[in-house]
């Protein structure tokens, strides 16, 4: 007797979830605990509950406490716009990476602070969701234009879009003779040094784009099938696109305004959450959001301890995990 | 193309190739003219067959030469590349810069500096192995590359992906060894991300040098098996050609090329992509001024890229690899696009 | 079927009218003025030429085309008045080359059909599941379910999508072609599994076929089309005609009785077997 499949209240849905959720306690806390300086939960406890002034209390709540609360918020954020993206662009191998989505919000901050002093969190939210969303258009027109939106072709020209990005990033920061820090933070993502206003920023623009992405879940189900097949079904295809694209940009932007361009925790993420879930939209949302956030604040930790006594930056972890993936995806034909 | 098209290409050719290396004279003394002060273009040339000017010899010979050599070779060095990838995959996309190659060259010299450098950031090594180092990383990148693609590299653009894939990690693992070793401190990484002409000595260009006459030459010598290289697999075989071996020689002669470049000036993207396109439209196929035609149009890029960098950017030191890289991703679009009708 | 709609049958047996209908596709016409009904609980088979506009016509009463001209009614429903799910519970379309994820299992495929019974605050029900338990028992893919799209042969494939448009439960299901790429025996298995849509679940089936010979066989109703008009619109015995499949196809043809079915059958004449016109 096979089981019929009803997602949202079958147990191993729900043990699965419980999993999750407690792994990701776990990488929180260790994210808290682990690093240049280790910390016993007895010192986090004081830190935060009976702050005393100590130097290991202030590293705890001003270090250790904002990146450990970032890294998950990006994670998931970058998780969900991963499985939107594969989904919209009907293409295991899309997501804000390899379509050049990071790199173009990564580049409208940049341009928006240096060229226009915009410094506050709100103003390069802004930019940050708006470079997305005209970097996903001119990736997906160019695509277009070419006559084809073949998966390979498409990740081509995101990925020539997102380098273009880059270069033009690190002219305006060299020009504007910024320390190699920043510049490689630009270029590659990390959740270290950012001040806790950032986390609590970013956290409503996240949660409402993951809300949103729930929302999405059914329609996006049937874009699953082309676009006759999703039509006949009753999917209002242009509506489902554009909000889906809007949502990418708002989670995209976000993360890349609170992190940097954290590369290939969104091509990562949906692939592994597929093998739990399978293709559902409603689960695979939320398990891509739990994984991704507990897969970017591991990868925060290892930063940490990858070159120790030095930091890496998360998103030169990612990326060389992500790459490797996509090797391997494109080795078993996956696209 | 008809016949008669092609024969005028072929014939206009030797003067097309004379016209690109004057362009390329013109630019590289516009090259050593400019600068903080401007030297008058008489002045550049007396000073370089030998005559001394007081305060100008030394400005030009030390400082903005250098500079300039070294960009022409190693602009040439990933046009010829460039050139030979191209007509070995019979890839109008393919590159260095896009199969990973300069990737793998800027790991390795990285690698090096890191693991062969003492505290006071001196290499305890001679500076003549960094080209050793970075070879190997290209062959390396080049090999990986094809071993993941495996039968798949047969399709043009998905060996592009699989080079893009490898560029991508090993880009990453670039910026972590950045950060381990002495580099980060000497601040020589962005050169390592984008690809600087500034800072080079006539020590680091007499190894270029020494290093690209003789793979030139070889360049040349192998040349001749270029044009059957452009049938399939079994045609090419039944005129004499072991294709799928002289392609891996070819292989590792373009890495190497690409790696040497890359030693001292870093990753510079795009320009192993461009231009032998140009050098194919300018001058045809005929292999000999193709690759010299490649040779000079990669060489003046470069140059010109340097000189557009200091004339836009002084006395800031911005990367002269981000030039090709921001005109040269829209070309390879062009491309792609282009390349879609086609099919 | 509830009181209401044996009421209807009794009182109109059209549950489509088309009235005028013209469609351009840019600047082209694709189909001019065309008016057709068709009739409930049979099986409809649009036939004629390619590029006569069979695939448009069939497209535009899904409503997937917006037409230029001209108004088509479902019962006494005007399509344009209706809201997407609305429609979609009452007309369901196979597109012609229909795809999706390799590694989509069948059960999962089959359960997009429920999609326009779904709402936000209510995504799954008893209903549901009843209704693709029922769609797969009857297309045969019961025991394909947990198997991935990518790896079934064509006809199975073919099984799976019809159990999908099945799982939609809709009076009116439209098939693009069905056949076009399936083998002889899977031409049939799949023909016969249309039959038993209209003859088992009730449905009526609405379908574009270039096989003279299967529409003959399979449809109650034919409607020739040529150049975005109809031609002619009848039984089959009434309409294969050795002068309409010359007008139709512009192929020479005689025609006998099919000595199985008692259907008309279409042996297209070579060219040195032509008379000259």
């Amino acid at each position: 007797m096979r089981p019929i499949a009803i997602p949202t209240s079958s147990r191993p849905a729900i043990s699965l979830t419980i999993a999750l959720w407690v792994t990701l306690t776990m990488v929180i806390l260790a994210s808290i605990a682990l690093g240049y300086r280790q910390y016993w939960p007895s010192a986090i406890w004081r830190a935060i509950f009976a702050f005393d002034g100590s130097e290991s209390a202030v590293v705890i709540t001003t270090l250790r406490i904002p990146r450990a609360l970032l890294a998950p918020l990006v994670g998931a954020a970058l998780g969900v716009a991963g499985v939107l993206t594969q989904t919209l662009a009907r293409n295991r191998i899309a997501s804000p990476d390899t379509l050049g989505i990071n790199a173009g919000a990564a580049l409208a901050v940049v341009a928006s602070s240096v060229w226009f002093g915009v410094g506050s969190i709100a103003g390069m939210s802004v930019a940050a969701i708006s470079g997305a969303l005209a970097t996903s258009l001119l990736v997906f027109g160019v695509a277009a234009s070419s006559g084809g939106f073949s998966p390979i072709r498409i990740v081509l020209v995101g990925v020539t879009v997102g380098g273009l990005g880059y270069s033009i990033v690190q002219i305006i920061l060299t020009t504007n003779e910024a320390q190699l820090k920043e510049l490689l933070f630009w270029l590659t993502g990390s959740f270290a040094d950012r001040p806790i206003s950032f986390a609590i920023g970013g956290a409503p623009v996240v949660l409402v784009g993951l809300m949103v992405a729930w929302m999405l879940a059914q329609p996006l189900d049937a874009l699953q099938a082309d676009d006759t097949t999703a039509a006949n079904l009753g999917v209002p295809l242009a509506v489902v696109r554009w909000s889906g694209f809007l949502t990418v940009s708002l989670l995209t932007g976000a993360s890349v305004c609170m992190a940097g361009p954290v590369g290939f925790v969104g091509f990562v993420v949906p692939h592994v959450a597929r093998r739990f879930v399978g293709l559902g939209h409603r689960r695979l949302i939320i398990t891509s959001a739990l994984i991704g956030a507990i897969y970017a604040t591991t990868a925060d930790v290892l930063a940490r301890f990858i070159i120790y006594p030095a930091e890496a930056p998360v998103g030169a972890i990612t990326s060389t995990v992500g790459g490797t993936v996509l090797l391997i995806l494109l080795k078993r034909r996956v696209a | 193309m008809t016949m008669p098209a092609r024969a005028l290409a072929s014939s206009r050719a030797p003067f097309v190739l004379v016209a690109i290396v004057l362009l390329f004279v013109l630019l590289a003394s516009t090259g050593v003219a400019f600068g903080s002060t401007w030297i008058p273009l008489s002045q550049v040339w007396d000073v370089l067959l030998g005559a001394e000017i007081r305060g100008k010899t030394v400005i030009i010979l030390q400082f903005r030469l250098p500079r300039v050599v070294i960009a022409a070779l190693a602009g040439g060095g990933f046009a010829v590349a460039g050139y030979l990838l191209q007509r070995v995959t019979r890839n109008d996309l393919a590159s260095p810069g896009i199969l990973g190659v300069v990737d793998g060259a800027a790991l390795a010299v990285v690698c090096f500096l890191a693991a062969l450098s003492n505290e006071s950031n001196a290499l305890v090594t001679s500076i003549a192995y960094q080209p050793v180092a970075a070879a190997a990383g290209s062959i390396l990148a080049i090999f990986v590359v094809f071993a993941f693609a495996g039968s798949q590299a047969a399709s043009a653009i998905r060996l592009l992906l699989f080079g893009t894939a490898v560029a991508a990690v090993l880009k990453s693992l670039t910026v972590i060894a950045m950060l381990v070793g002495p580099v980060y401190q000497a601040g020589q990484a962005a050169r390592w991300i984008a690809g600087a002409v500034n800072e080079i000595n006539w020590n680091e260009i007499r190894i270029t040098a020494m290093g690209m006459l003789p793979l030139m030459l070889i360049v040349l010598i192998v040349a001749r098996k270029l044009p059957p290289a452009d049938l399939d697999e079994t045609s090419a075989r039944s005129v004499g050609l072991n294709l799928p071996t002289f392609r891996v020689h070819i292989f590792v002669l373009a890495a190497a090329i690409t790696a040497l470049s890359a030693a001292f000036v870093g990753g510079v993207g795009f320009i192993g992509l461009m231009a032998p396109h140009l050098a194919r439209r300018l001058i045809g196929r005929t292999v000999h001024l193709g690759l010299v035609g490649s040779f000079f149009i990669g060489a003046s890029m470069l140059v010109g890229a340097d000189l557009i960098v200091r004339l836009l950017f002084s006395p800031t030191e911005v990367p002269a690899g981000t030039v090709p890289a921001v005109i040269g991703a829209p070309y390879f679009l062009y491309l792609l696009m282009r390349n879609q009708r086609h099919d | 079927m509830t009181e209401a709609t044996t009421e209807a049958t009794a009182t109109r047996n059209a549950v489509i009218s088309i009235e005028e209908l013209s469609l351009d596709y840019g600047k082209v016409n694709v189909l001019h003025s065309l008016s057709l009904t068709i009739p409930r609980g049979k099986i409809t088979v649009l036939a004629g030429a390619n590029g006569c506009g069979k695939s448009t016509l069939l497209r535009a009463i899904r409503r997937l085309h917006k037409p230029s001209g001209g108004r088509i009614f479902l019962e006494e429903l005007n399509i344009h008045g209706l809201g997407e799910k609305a429609l979609a519970r009452k007309i369901g379309l196979l597109a012609q080359s229909p795809s999706a994820p390799e590694d989509m299992t069948v059960q999962e495929l089959v359960r997009l059909g429920r999609y326009p019974h779904q709402t936000l605050l209510q995504p799954w029900s008893a209903g549901d599941t009843e209704a693709i338990e029922q769609a797969m028992a009857g297309t045969g893919v019961g025991d394909l379910r947990d198997r991935r799209l990518g790896s079934l042969s064509g006809g199975q494939l073919q099984r799976a999508w019809i159990a999908m448009v099945l799982a939609q439960e809709t009076d009116i299901i439209c098939l693009d072609e069905p056949v076009n790429h399936l083998d002889l025996a899977h031409q049939l298995e799949c023909l016969e599994l249309v039959h038993r849509l209209k003859e088992q679940f009730g449905r009526t089936v609405v379908l574009v076929l270039h096989d003279l010979n299967l529409a003959a066989r399979y449809g109650d109703t034919l409607v020739f089309l040529r150049g975005g008009k109809i031609v002619a619109t009848g039984a089959p015995a009434d309409l294969v005609t050795e002068e309409l499949v010359a007008d139709v196809f512009g192929v020479q043809a005689r025609i006998i009785t099919d000595p199985v079915h008692g259907r008309p059958l279409c042996i297209p004449l070579r060219l040195s077997e032509r008379q000259s016109s």
